[in-house]
């Protein structure tokens, strides 16, 4: 036991004392903070208020162009579009992008210019002339007849790559258009606003106890949770690939096993290492919550906590548990091949098929969130390999009855022993073999030998 | 010489007694029906050429595989974790741990033969200074040349003060200072009344340090016994001389077989039974003038040679 201490000790630390480990562990949380803050963050470096002439020959639509671009106004349509992107988590890249912008309008500054008997290619001069100069950064045109069907809105600016700004324009004036021309046809903006208004969706989930509960952020905390797995899955069974290939491959095997039995070395090591999985999980889980709640304290907090799914202290436990399982799964399995090959080369491409298999049970989970009371979902949480990703996800998504999660946790278990008993039994023979990788029928030899 | 050890045979005077022991791969017989003792306070040398079942047995007597036949008792029981603690085993094969810190390394094996903490430290520390590694405790392996890492492994295999210490080729990789310096070391366990299992093909080094040997060959033993039984057994007796005269000594087949000259001198192959100091009465007596008149025994490396291509 002693012993067996004293490896955990060793390889915990050769794990969670390197560098990689560290920048792992910190970068991950950073670049997430990164890139939940940093657009935003540069969105919002507004620059100067955008100078614009309109000239407005119909003589209509430059009072509510104006009136579409005060300030107060711009900053209502920001709120409602940081609301949208809340409570609709799925948008399209295009209207994530729109979103994005429209929160962070620079304001316009209307500048008057003298068109009382001039011609249109005077004007145009003029103006171009005083963009030149730098006096103002844009143009308008309106036309006489805004409703002529060769009217052609002429836009012309200093800063045509500037998408936020031009779409905001752009927006004002066609908001401002249709204004004139409900107006001209004696219809009530407000009366066309109330009747086109969208119905209240009230779109929730129901939980298997009855209780109603709000669907939106599953899909992503499922995935998030999903791949969180997955990942820590794949880096930390290749991590004990490594340490493994590497005793062998330097013959301090040999001095180990003199000192303590092969079974104690391996199981120390897996222990080590998932010791030291999930020391790293836990500190992303950790400041996975800081950075919720310093954005939830940013934003309006009751609707960004609506849409994340809750989150129990037993859920977190679940998780751990499958994480651990999980890991013991493919942790074995990569054991055993390190000790089977020569070198860390080799291990790579005998890593392969687990790796695909961890793949498929990431692909599963896709499955388990769209119906996650399915048969499908029901049998891959089940099996080994699949479940230590699936059912999380499948938690999250519907905490299934507790007997399957139970049953999900034996198979798992047993699946575990029996890796366990294999590999140690490859490990024992195999970390001793020098100079050649061993082949499938010589590690079968092996298992049924000792 | 059977009978007399085994009125020695109780269990303090024997580190060590390997019975009868197999171990087959398949159908190769790595080692077969091996039988010896290594005797407490002793350097036993146990030697064969590569590939003669060295390798199998010391891992089978520390405890990394097991016998297929036969028993192997250590300090008078059975092998088992707490006996494996004992032993301090210096594999041919070996290596450190590329990235770790020198001292991290010896507090990892020590705490896998359960020493750990201050005592640990102590022990490293005296280690280091007595291998003049002091002031690389906190480099890594790879900032070590090949002899420092060499010599690093010798403190890993001493670190818990064992009492079997079992030494395979200690010597490879390093220049002939250092290989004074660390038979130096050895001798040092030898006088604390350590118990020293010293492997090797180097017979020169094998015949200045050991006490006993066993020498095996194709998995089998071929000799085993004090050295100086086994020299003395080898009955091959030769005199180096240097005299002039002899005349019809040199016809008598009883007691001259075979007569090498050298530059300045004869070597004299002694028929068996013969006695030297019958031949040296009689060269006198014949008036023959004597300047040198030395009994040259077989070397290890003779013996080795012939023992192991004439098998």
């Amino acid at each position: 036991m002693q012993k067996f201490l004293a490896v955990v000790k060793h390889e915990y630390k050769r794990v969670v004392l390197k560098w990689s480990f560290l920048i792992g562990t910190l970068l991950l949380p950073f670049l997430a903070a990164c890139f939940a803050v940093v657009p935003a963050l540069i969105f919002s470096l507004k620059g100067d208020a955008t100078r614009i002439v309109v000239v407005d020959f119909s003589s209509k639509i430059a009072p509510r162009l104006q009136g579409n671009l005060t300030a107060e106004k711009i900053l209502e349509k920001g709120r409602k579009a940081a609301q949208d992107s809340l409570t609709d988590l799925t948008p399209s890249q295009e209207e994530k992008m729109k979103r994005g912008t429209e929160q962070f309008v620079e304001g316009f500054v209307f500048v008057d210019h003298e068109t009382q008997s001039k011609t249109l290619e005077d004007i145009r001069a003029e103006l171009t002339g005083r963009i030149m100069r730098g006096e103002i950064d844009a143009y308008l045109f309106v036309p006489p007849d805004i409703d002529a069907a060769d009217a052609k809105f002429e836009f012309r600016s200093r800063k045509g790559s500037d998408f936020v700004t031009n779409d905001t324009f752009r927006d004002a004036v066609n908001e401002a258009v249709r204004s004139q021309r409900l107006a001209d046809a004696n219809i009530s903006e407000d009366r066309v606003a109330e009747l086109s208004s969208n119905v209240n969706f009230d779109a929730k989930g129901i939980d298997e106890k009855g209780e109603e509960k709000n669907s939106t952020g599953t899909f992503i905390a499922s995935f998030i949770i999903g791949l969180m797995i997955y990942i820590t899955l794949a880096i930390y069974g290749q991590a004990i690939m490594g340490a493994v290939v590497e005793e062998k491959e330097t013959r301090i095997a040999e001095i180990l096993f003199s000192s303590a039995r092969p079974f104690e070395l391996m199981m120390g090591k897996l222990v080590g290492v998932g010791l030291a999985g999930l020391t790293q999980l836990a500190i992303w889980v950790v400041s996975a919550v800081a950075i919720v709640s310093v954005i939830a304290l940013q934003i309006d907090s009751a609707q960004l906590l609506s849409s994340v799914p809750t989150i129990t202290p037993l859920m977190i436990l679940y998780f751990l548990i499958f994480f651990l399982l999980g890991f013991f799964i493919y942790a074995s399995i990569f054991a055993l091949i390190g000790s089977m090959v020569t070198t860390v080369q080799e291990g790579g491409q005998f890593a392969f098929p687990p790796i695909m298999i961890l793949l498929v049970g990431f692909y599963f989970s896709f499955a388990v969130i769209r119906d996650p009371n399915s048969n499908l979902s029901f049998w891959v949480s089940i099996a080994p390999f699949f479940a230590p990703i699936t059912m999380p996800v499948r938690i999250l998504a519907e905490t299934p009855p507790f007997w399957q999660i139970a049953l999900s946790i034996c198979v798992n278990a047993v699946a575990i022993a029996g890796l366990v008993w294999l590999a140690s039994r490859v490990y024992r023979v195999g970390m001793l073999m020098y100079g050649k990788r061993a082949t499938i029928p010589e590690v079968w030899k092996w298992i049924r030998q000792s | 010489m059977i009978t007399f050890d085994i009125d020695f045979m109780n269990d303090n005077n024997v580190t060590l007694r390997v019975e009868n022991v197999s171990k087959r791969f398949g159908d190769f017989s790595a080692v077969e029906d091996l039988s010896f003792e290594v005797r407490s306070g002793r350097v036993f040398g146990f030697l064969g050429p590569n590939g003669a079942g060295k390798t199998t047995t010391i891992r089978m007597i520390v405890g990394i595989t097991v016998p297929d036949e036969g028993s192997i008792k250590l300090f008078g029981h059975k092998m088992s974790p707490d006996l494996q603690n004992r032993i301090g085993y210096l594999p041919e094969e070996r290596g450190l741990y590329k990235k770790l810190k020198i001292v991290d390394q010896l507090r990892y094996f020590a705490a896998l033969k359960n020493v750990s903490g201050a005592e640990a430290d102590k022990r490293i520390d005296f280690w280091l200074e007595r291998m003049n590694l002091g002031e690389w405790k906190k480099k890594k392996t790879t900032d070590l040349s090949k002899g420092m890492q060499q010599k690093i492994q010798f403190i890993s295999t001493v670190l818990h003060n064992p009492d079997l210490l079992i030494l395979d080729e200690p010597f490879s990789g390093l220049d002939p200072i250092n290989v004074e310096f660390m038979m130096e070391v050895i001798s040092e366990f030898k006088t604390q009344d350590k118990t020293i299992i010293f492997s090797t093909h180097l017979m020169e080094t094998a015949e200045r340090l050991c006490s006993d040997i066993l020498l095996i060959n194709k998995a089998r033993k071929v000799v085993s016994g004090s050295l100086r039984e086994v020299k003395e057994s080898y009955g091959k007796n030769l005199i180096a001389l240097r005299a002039t005269g002899g005349g019809a000594i040199w016809e008598d087949k009883s007691i001259v077989t075979k007569i090498v000259e050298h530059s300045d001198e004869k070597e004299i192959h002694m028929a068996d039974g013969a006695s030297d100091q019958i031949l040296l009465k009689r060269l006198i007596e014949s008036g023959a003038v004597v300047s040198k008149f030395e009994q040259v025994e077989p070397s290890l490396n003779d013996i080795f040679i012939e023992k192991v291509k004439g098998v």
